[in-house]
């Protein structure tokens, strides 16, 4: 009689449910061109190189901030969650999608097919507290995109989701990719061979972004924490020096251009200069391709 | 006749407690069993249809009732958990686009669903008020919910522990409710919507603390070797997410290993609902239910015993029935003088009769009408009243 009770409490709930079924999912409002929400530049270029113009691809991110790090306000938050597709970086890139809802089925992780290969690193002493015994959180590096082959298995993942959300696109969207893994190999290649010719020479860079470009092409790097916009404190140059001790390094990258007068005295102590842009936020001219190409040209030129 | 009629109507009103239990016992007689089957004729209908807008569920293997109870109709005890990997594994098929549930905690008995936002287009759930769940630790309510709760946008609600001796469990977890839900008069109207993490949250399975590097965990540590730093019971864990300790609260190990109670895999097209069910057909530890089969194993075994209760109702009917004849029999016995002096006074035996069972269509009239009455207000208002009975 219980179960009877059960019953008949759980259907007698839904009495008015056939009435208010008229008005159940507005899922078909119009939606002629899908939006496309992306966590950073490079993954906005993917997608606008394989809809092209198919979709609306929005990445929101303010000019001058960097992606991994920015936060979202609620508002821009709703216009993830609206999307009909949000494409992720996966290796932990944009932490703030761990803060927030987000419908998990029209999000893509386009690095999950290649988790294997994402480089991880510890970033917190090793603690305990309760039942769970000893943790440390570690961190990913997340620039994924810097190996260009990494790019391209990105491409097509961003390939695949947009074929699913335009299938009548599929074909099209196969030789989009086609190309474009092209020139990413292109790129790729390009990459490699001026990287051979640093034949192992110790590189810096000023800031722990370049994994992947170390790890890809065999790069003898060590990083260190500098911004572009600052000049550093003299003991991060004594601690240069000291550096400069183990790893002579005559060449440094950098996010973006440095203070004329951190260019000057690095020049000083024989260290040159070269930009070497991520792009993970908009670039101020031209696309993702040319600033890559910008980048390899730059190397190539030291 | 209408003075037979008007001398009914006096007897009747005259005789007003004698004629009210007949009324009530003719009322009863015929609105029990009418009134019984249109309530399972009705519960059927709707349990059907959430079953039917469910096409499938993956759970732990277990009681199959107990998992679509839990994941349909946010009643019944938890089921065995399955990993979050589950629904990624899900995901990748191509088949199915799955919805993770967690179904286990509550706030002062209202259910706590830890969801993702796909649920509220699934099941097609409009906001009546406030904004949808943006960050972690916020709480949409259903109408229901809202209004068991006494709460409003802007207040808060307490997870409850599971149990009152759990005095080393997780701490209750403050979530601010930022969305109610229009009422779709439906289970999801007595639940509390929250994000998976949320409820993991909820669970202990992720938490926010103080930085123990920092100087102000300084008296929360225990000891520090090399590396490692052990803190003691007085590090401060907080229990609520707040814009300044969000960024602490954090999961320990791989999310795949986290728990959920189900999975309601929504099927892309047929061919993917087949190929998916083949799929875990043969899966040891895990159940790929049709809910819908499930509620029916269920509605047959509410027939059968609504088929008894119908049958002890009629012979109850019957007897009612006898005694009321018995009644009105006995009545007209007793009321033989009454009779000769209405012979006396010139009435015909065919007005005599007519008086008597003047009375008796009077009260049947009315208990028809008291019927008619109780069936509508059930068909109106039975869902409520029966779960006030039962809650």
């Amino acid at each position: 009689m219980r179960l009877l009770c059960l019953v008949l409490t759980v259907g007698l709930t839904a009495c008015g449910q056939q009435e208010e079924e008229a008005r159940a999912p507005s899922a078909a409002e119009d939606k002629s061109v899908p939006v496309v929400y992306t966590v950073n530049y490079p993954l906005a270029w993917l997608a606008q190189q394989l809809s092209a113009g198919a979709t609306s691809v929005e990445f929101p991110a303010p000019t001058g901030e960097d992606p991994a790090f920015w936060k979202p306000p609620p508002e821009i938050v709703a216009r993830y969650q609206q999307a009909d597709l949000v494409l992720l970086n996966g290796a932990n890139y944009a932490r703030w999608l761990a803060q927030v809802s987000m419908p998990a089925n029209r999000l893509r992780d386009t690095s999950a097919g290649f988790a294997g290969h994402i480089l991880h690193e510890s970033r917190s002493p090793v603690h305990s507290h309760g039942p769970e015994g000893a943790h440390s959180h570690t961190k990913a590096a997340f620039t994924v995109w810097l190996d260009l082959s990494l790019m391209a298995l990105q491409a097509e993942s961003v390939a695949v989701a947009l074929q699913e959300l335009l299938p009548g696109q599929a074909t099209a969207i196969e030789e989009r990719l086609a190309t474009l893994q092209q020139q990413l190999a292109q790129l790729d290649t390009e990459l490699q061979s001026v990287a051979a010719q640093l034949e192992g020479a110790p590189v810096l860079y000023s800031h722990p972004v370049y994994q992947y470009l170390q790890r890809r092409y065999n790069i003898n790097g060590v990083a260190l924490h500098w911004e572009p916009d600052q000049f550093p404190a003299e003991q991060e140059w004594a601690r240069l020096q000291a550096l400069l001790q183990s790893h002579p390094a005559q060449l440094m990258l950098w996010e973006d251009d440095p203070l004329p007068q951190v260019a000057q005295r690095l020049a000083e102590i024989g260290i040159a200069v070269v930009v070497f842009r991520p792009q993970g936020n908009w670039p101020a001219a031209g696309d993702f391709a040319s600033n890559m190409r910008g980048n390899i040209d730059r190397l190539r030129s030291q | 006749m209408r003075g037979v009629l008007y001398l009914a109507w006096r007897y009747i009103l005259w005789h007003r407690w004698k004629s009210a239990i007949l009324i009530a016992a003719v009322t009863l007689v015929v609105y029990l069993p009418l009134g019984l089957q249109l309530v399972v004729e009705r519960t059927a209908t709707d349990i059907t249809a959430r079953a039917d807008a469910t096409p499938l569920l993956l759970g732990r293997r277990g009681s199959p009732l107990e998992l679509v109870l839990n994941s349909l109709y946010f009643s019944s005890d938890y089921p065995q958990p399955l990993n979050y990997g589950q629904q990624q594994d899900l995901r990748q098929s191509g088949l199915v686009d799955p919805i993770p549930l967690y179904v286990r905690f509550h706030s002062q008995r209202v259910p706590i669903v830890g969801t993702s936002l796909d649920y509220f287009e699934f099941r097609g759930l409009e906001l009546a008020q406030g904004r949808q769940l943006v960050s972690l630790g916020e709480a949409v309510l259903g109408a229901r919910a809202a209004e068991v709760l006494g709460v409003n946008v802007g207040d808060t609600v307490l997870s409850s522990p599971e149990s009152v001796f759990e005095l080393a469990g997780v701490y209750p977890l403050k979530m601010p409710v930022v969305g109610i839900l229009a009422p779709r008069f439906d289970q999801d109207d007595g639940a509390i919507f929250v994000d998976l993490k949320t409820a993991w949250i909820i669970e202990g399975l992720g938490h926010g603390h103080q930085d123990l590097t920092s100087s102000q965990a300084a008296g929360a540590i225990l000891k520090t070797e090399g590396e490692r730093i052990v803190a003691n019971a007085s590090l401060v864990q907080y229990n609520e997410i707040t814009p300044d300790n969000i960024d602490s609260f954090h999961f320990h190990g791989d999310l795949s290993r986290l728990p959920l109670t189900a999975i309601l895999p929504v099927p892309r097209d047929n061919k993917g609902r087949v190929l998916i069910q083949g799929r875990y057909q043969s899966n040891e530890t895990l159940q790929m239910l049709s809910p819908r089969e499930v509620i029916d194993q269920l509605l047959e075994t509410v027939f059968a015993v609504q088929r008894y209760v119908l049958v002890a109702m009629v012979m109850v009917a019957v007897a009612t029935g006898a005694v009321i004849l018995l009644v009105f029999l006995l009545s007209w016995r007793a009321r033989r003088g009454e009779q000769l002096t209405l012979l006396r006074l010139g009435g015909s035996r065919f007005v005599i009769t007519s008086l008597m069972l003047a009375e008796a269509l009077v009260v049947t009239l009315l208990a028809l009408f008291l019927a008619a009455v109780l069936t509508a207000l059930t068909i109106t208002f039975g869902g409520p009243l029966l779960q006030a009975v039962v809650m």
